[in-house]
Formats: structure tokens, sequence, C-alpha cells
């Protein structure tokens, strides 16, 4: 009986696949991620911005959720991205393999809730346009900075990191193993420019890297004057970057 | 005085019947399985073209694909692609995936020579030389007719195989090496063996030969 059902089972299979026309996805078949269209691809330093047509789930577990937008929406938060991403030169974004931006909303992975995903081997980075309008457009470097992390990551030593901090103080185990992911800046910094900083290396890099973004450069002298550690983790950030690109303007 | 017999309906019915029935089974064996047929063919000879040492002919069951190579914009990539040419490699290589009015695959001279096909294998083999570095930052617009090196999922790794893209793909720029466009007979190529269900093709069709014009 079982056997039958299984055969049967089969033959449904068979068939389906059978009448299924196949119909290549470019946008699929470049970055492997389902339901979305082109919003933007003629930009100065060509990266592809693309949008969720309709919510898609992603990963081996499909933890990664992610929900499609109203063109309302999508207009007036591109423009920002556009402004922050556009700084990036093509050049530079080819050394730290970043091409394709996905554009969706509600974005989390295994239900906790994320600004932005990023994939330096899909060269992807999927943003959540509805993030706190608060943190949004630094949070977009703090996501660039990850990528170039992933990328380059023989440059980014955490052990070196690490002997910048203070020797009593240890980082979390992991950026959601903590309760501390405040983005707001602290007024006295101490060696840390938000709460979440203090989560894991490569989030308090990504932080200190996204603050020198997208602060301007007199407030990022003040900073270096008055915090020593900072100091130390802005330089070696600049540092690591020109390694990666010499032309980069900070 | 022999009596002339009266034809009834039902003779005639049958009659043309047997008519219609002889017509449709010709138009099935002959018009519709003939593939090629109404397909221009194009004969280089009778063509003027402005750079003749770039121009290359695909000659595939339908006829001739006449194909432009663009050694300015990817230099290595046009070098490997005329040297296979030039050394009769892709005669006889099959078209081995075919994704109907989108984009035809070939030029896996391991495992796509006829004779010697290798479905489990196919689209994995080599050429041989080695493998080329991607030539990806020119500007390149990807229209229909486009040629370009395939690759695996990483950067150079360009060999043998190429694709010639039949709608116009605006995302392949910067992500495929290109080596250059159709100028004529793409209508030749949508007429390439596809199947619905898959891109990947059984009992494929075959590159005939692959020469340069000069």
């Amino acid at each position: 009986m079982i056997i039958n059902y299984m055969n049967l089972l089969r033959l449904i299979l068979l068939v389906f696949i059978w009448i299924t026309p196949v119909y290549g996805n470019s946008i699929y078949n470049l970055i492997k991620i389902p339901n979305l269209e082109i919003y933007e691809i003629n930009t100065e330093n060509r990266l592809k911005y693309f949008y969720a047509k309709s919510s898609f789930r992603l990963g081996v577990q499909k933890n990664i959720i992610c929900e499609n937008s109203n063109k309302k929406d999508l207009d007036d938060k591109y423009k920002s991205i556009y402004k922050n991403l556009n700084r990036y030169s093509y050049s530079f974004l080819k050394k730290i393999n970043l091409k394709y931006i996905v554009l969706c909303e509600n974005l989390s992975i295994s239900g906790i809730n994320t600004a932005g995903i990023p994939d330096n081997v899909m060269k992807t980075l999927i943003l959540d346009i509805k993030f706190d309008q608060k943190y949004f457009e630094r949070v977009i470097h703090h996501e660039v900075f990850h990528i170039i992390n992933d990328q380059h990551k023989e440059l980014f030593n955490e052990n070196e990191w690490k002997k910048f901090n203070d020797l009593k103080f240890k980082y979390a185990k992991c950026s959601t193993c903590t309760e501390n992911l405040g983005l707001d800046e602290y007024e006295k910094t101490k060696g840390f420019f938000t709460e979440y900083s203090k989560s894991t290396v490569s989030e308090d890099m990504a932080e200190v890297y996204s603050h020198i973004i997208y602060l301007n450069a007199e407030k990022i002298k003040q900073i270096r004057n008055l915090d020593g550690i900072l100091n130390k983790k802005i330089s070696y950030i600049e540092n690591k970057i020109k390694k990666i690109d010499n032309s980069f303007i900070f | 005085m022999i009596k002339k017999i009266k034809v009834t309906t039902a003779e005639k019915i049958i009659f043309y019947f047997l008519i219609l029935l002889a017509i449709i089974t010709f138009s099935t064996f002959v018009v519709i399985k003939n593939k090629c047929l109404f397909i221009k063919n194009h004969n280089p000879q009778d063509i003027n073209f402005k750079k003749p040492n770039n121009i290359a002919i695909l000659n595939a069951p339908c006829g001739n694909v006449i194909i432009e190579l663009y050694p300015d914009i990817s230099p290595n990539a046009v070098k490997r692609f005329k040297r296979l040419i030039t050394s009769n490699a892709y005669k006889d290589i099959a078209f081995h995936r075919v994704i109907e009015n989108k984009l035809i695959q070939a030029g896996d001279l391991e495992f796509g020579k006829k004779g010697s096909l290798d479905y489990g294998k196919i689209g994995t083999g080599k050429s041989g030389l080695g493998t080329i570095k991607s030539e990806i930052d020119n500007r390149f617009d990807y229209t229909k007719g486009s040629v370009g090196l395939a690759r695996t999922f990483k950067n150079d790794t360009e060999d043998s195989q190429f694709f010639i893209i039949l709608q116009d793909e605006p995302l392949f720029e910067g992500e495929y090496t290109p080596v250059g466009k159709v100028l004529y007979g793409l209508e030749i190529l949508k007429k390439i063996k596809h199947q619905r269900h898959s891109e990947y093709i059984l009992r494929p069709d075959f590159i005939i030969s692959f020469e340069m014009l000069e």
C-alpha cells in the first residue's frame, strides 16, 4: 500500500516536472533570491538595485524573511540609500565584492529584526527600508563594512583590535547574545561609539567604520582628541581600508 | 449501357475526410517536422564586413550564425575564443544548455562532443588550455545576440564554453565576459533544439562547424 502511494507520488512529481516549463530568471540565477524585480540598474558606480515584488524566505532553514514594500516607501528610501552608497566608487565596490542591493521591509533572521544582511559571496546586501530612520543612513555603512570585513578577513585581526580596549573589557559571544543592542551614540564614548559596539569585535569595527563615514570630519577629529581608544580604532580602520583601496576618501 | 452510380453524401464526407487527413499527415511529416523551413540562411561571402578578421561563422543545423568578435572589449577572451575556433575545436560540440527564447550555451569540449556525450558531466568539461581571467570592467550592452564566455560560480574560470543570449540581459554586464555579438542568424539560434521542462538537452543539436571568415 505504502509502495503504491510512493509510486503515485513519484508519478505526480514526474508529471509536475514534465509540465513545468523552464523560465530563466536572471536575478534569481545571479543572487539566488526569489521574487525580485529591477528597481534601478543604471547607476554611476554600477550598483544594481532590486526590490522584493513579494515576500521571500532564504537560507537552508528559510530563516531569513523579508517582505515587499509599496512603491512610495521604496521611492522615498531609495534616495537616501543611493546618496549613501553612491560615495563608493565602482573600483572599491569591485574590491569588496558588492554589486547588488536588495530593498525590502521587515527583514529578520531567525525572528530577530535586522537592518541588513550582507553577503559578499553573492555580492549582495539586503536592506530593510523600514529600519529605524534615526539610524538608517549610518547603518547602511555599517552593513557595507561587514561586506568589507568578510571579503578581506585577513586584514582585520580581532586579537589586535581587542588590545585597544581596557584589559577588563570582554565582548559577548555573538551579536545577539547580549542585551547591548542600542545604536544611540554615547555622549562619553570611552572606547565605544554605541552600546551595540560592545557586542562583538566585528560589530565594534562596523560601528567605528560607519561613524567615520557618517559623521563629519570635524566631529571625528573631536572624538579622536577626546578618546584615545577610539582614536586608535579609527586609525586602524582607516589604515585597513586604505590597504584595500588607496584612493578611498573618508 | 453503363448505369451511372450516384455518390452518396456519406461517401462524399469520407472522401473529403481522407483528403484532409492526407494534408495533415503531409504537413506534420514534411512542413512542421522541418524546423528550418522559412529560415533565411546568410552567406557571409555576400556580405561586406568592416572588420572581416573579427568575423566568425557558426554553422548550426538551420544555417549560418555570423558573429562579430570584440577584441577591444575583451582581448584575452577573444584571443582564446579565436584560438579554439581556428583549431576547429567547436566542430561537433553540443548546444547542451538551451532556454527557449532566452539563451543557448555550447562549447564543452570534454563532455559535449558528438559520439561521446556524457550527460552526467556535460557543462563541466574543460578545454585543456586552462582558465582565463574574467574581463568584465569595460561597459558592454548585453542586448540580444550578445555572445559571452560562460564560467563557473566564480570569476576567472572562463575556458571554452560560451553562450549567446536571445533576449536583452542587462544584468549580465559586469558578470560575464563578452566576446562579441551576432550580426546575422539570430532566428537560426532560436531553432536550436530546446526542451520545455529542462535547460539541459537530451539528444541536443550540434555545432556543424565554427570558423573565422579570414
